[in-house]
């Protein structure tokens, strides 16, 4: 028996259906991407007891005033200058680096953690958290060391497995660690504009970023802005490759910290 | 026998339309990948600021973890109504109280929000989505609401510019 032809489905207007949600889409989305520089602002610290004051050495002050001059530590640098803080920011980062002597008292000195020097730490403060575990009496004060103690042993301990990633990748035996109060004081007037502003952060953002792009790839083989586009976008799964980068950038991020105090304007 | 043929002999072939389709859906689908929906409807106006090593937001946004706040002149009515003419936008609204709306508006976003999706306090990100000309002033007073608030994490918006741009800076 001959089998019976279908008769065949007329699809001239499925042009139009496509046209339709073609034309849905372009209306309904947008082309540009959202980008952004994040930031954190400091946690509420409730003391009135008056700060030691830092060291000059140890601040990169940029001051933005309401008519946009930018004026970095003591050079003032035109709008179309403004390039050159990419340099000047680098500089402030390297220029005591892997150097024991003959260092430039202006800039920020660095420290050097070994594995022995981080054990010793280590193993100090887990004696010490015992000592006051073992007390007969847990009152108010020990509860509050033991919390101190607590937070030294992880911290200690997180730098050791730091420093043995960073030996094992490099070779090295030395940990160079940049001094814990260097940071970039950034200050704004209140008139000051935003493109401005965000001209200054980006800079910042541009030289710290290639700094450590430069680590990572001589350390990992890969850059620090690849691995952190992975990890943004995959930081919800606990898979292996997702933990391996979360500590690849948390030494980058040791190495090369980026410390941005953004002061409130007063004027 | 003629060179021409008289025209009303053999009507001209119809073209053939059935790849038609085809090339629509593709036009199509470059267009859902390309592009992102469009969340609010401005009633600001942005000019965004440009900058370079900027993080893409778009993985955030994928887990709603980020709120916008626009800030910039209003596109309609009176710019003098508003403090330094610069009107301030949370979702669809314009609060006449300009920057001060921020805690109640970042408080009930937080609190309406069922609690399987409410992402912990900290990964919130508040972006201000501000207007080249907009002073620092304001976004260091929203600073200082947020940081009241617990809300720790902001961004500052910005689109990445070119290799041979440069940044748009007003000299005076």
């Amino acid at each position: 028996m001959a089998k019976r032809e279908s008769p065949e489905i007329n699809a001239g207007s499925m042009a139009d259906i496509a046209f339709l949600l073609l034309i849905f889409f372009l209306v309904t989305t947008t082309m540009d991407k959202d980008t952004a520089y994040l930031r954190t602002i400091p946690k509420k610290v409730e003391t009135n007891q008056p700060q030691t004051p830092v060291q000059q050495k140890n601040i990169y002050k940029i001051v933005i005033n309401s008519k946009q001059v930018i004026q970095a530590r003591d050079s003032i640098i035109r709008p179309e200058e403004i390039t050159s803080l990419n340099s000047k920011i680098k500089h402030f980062y390297l220029v005591n680096r892997n150097k024991k002597e003959n260092r430039n008292i202006d800039y920020p000195y660095y420290a050097y953690g070994s594995i022995q020097l981080y054990q010793d730490n280590l193993d100090q403060q887990t004696q010490r958290l015992d000592a006051l575990l073992s007390q007969e009496v847990i009152d108010g004060t020990t509860e509050k060391m033991i919390d101190q103690a607590n937070d030294a042993v992880q911290k200690w301990g997180e730098k050791l497995d730091e420093m043995k990633l960073y030996a094992k990748f490099s070779g090295k035996k030395e940990l160079p660690e940049i001094a814990f109060e260097a940071h970039i004081r950034l200050e704004s007037f209140i008139d000051t504009d935003y493109s401005a502003y965000i001209a200054v952060q980006s800079e910042i953002q541009k030289a710290v970023t290639e700094l450590r792009d430069q680590e990572a790839e001589e350390l990992f083989g890969m850059t620090y802005t690849a691995m952190n586009n992975f990890y943004q976008q995959k930081k919800t799964e606990d898979t292996p490759e997702v933990r391996t980068y979360r500590k690849y950038m948390d030494l980058i991020e040791t190495l090369f910290p980026l410390k941005l105090i953004e002061v409130k304007p007063k004027r | 026998m003629s060179k021409f043929r008289k025209n009303d002999e053999t009507p001209a072939p119809a073209i053939n339309t059935s790849s038609l389709p085809d090339i629509v859906f593709m036009l199509l689908f470059f267009f859902m990948v390309a592009t992102t929906t469009k969340e609010i409807d401005p009633m600001v106006k942005v000019n965004s600021a440009q900058g370079s090593g900027v993080t893409d937001l778009t993985p955030f946004k994928q887990r709603g973890e980020i709120d916008f706040v626009y800030l910039g002149e209003p596109m309609k009515g009176d710019a003098s109504k508003f403090e330094k003419g610069i009107a301030i936008q949370f979702d669809g609204i314009i609060s006449p109280d300009g920057i001060n709306y921020l805690g109640t508006w970042k408080t009930n976003k937080f609190d309406n929000k069922p609690a399987e999706v409410t992402a912990p306090k900290e990964n919130i990100i508040t972006c201000f989505k501000a207007d080249e000309k907009v002073p620092m002033g304001i976004i260091f007073s929203a600073r200082d609401i947020l940081q009241e608030l617990n809300f720790n994490s902001i961004a500052y918006s910005a689109q990445e510019m070119g290799n041979n741009a440069e940044y748009n800076i007003r000299e005076q």
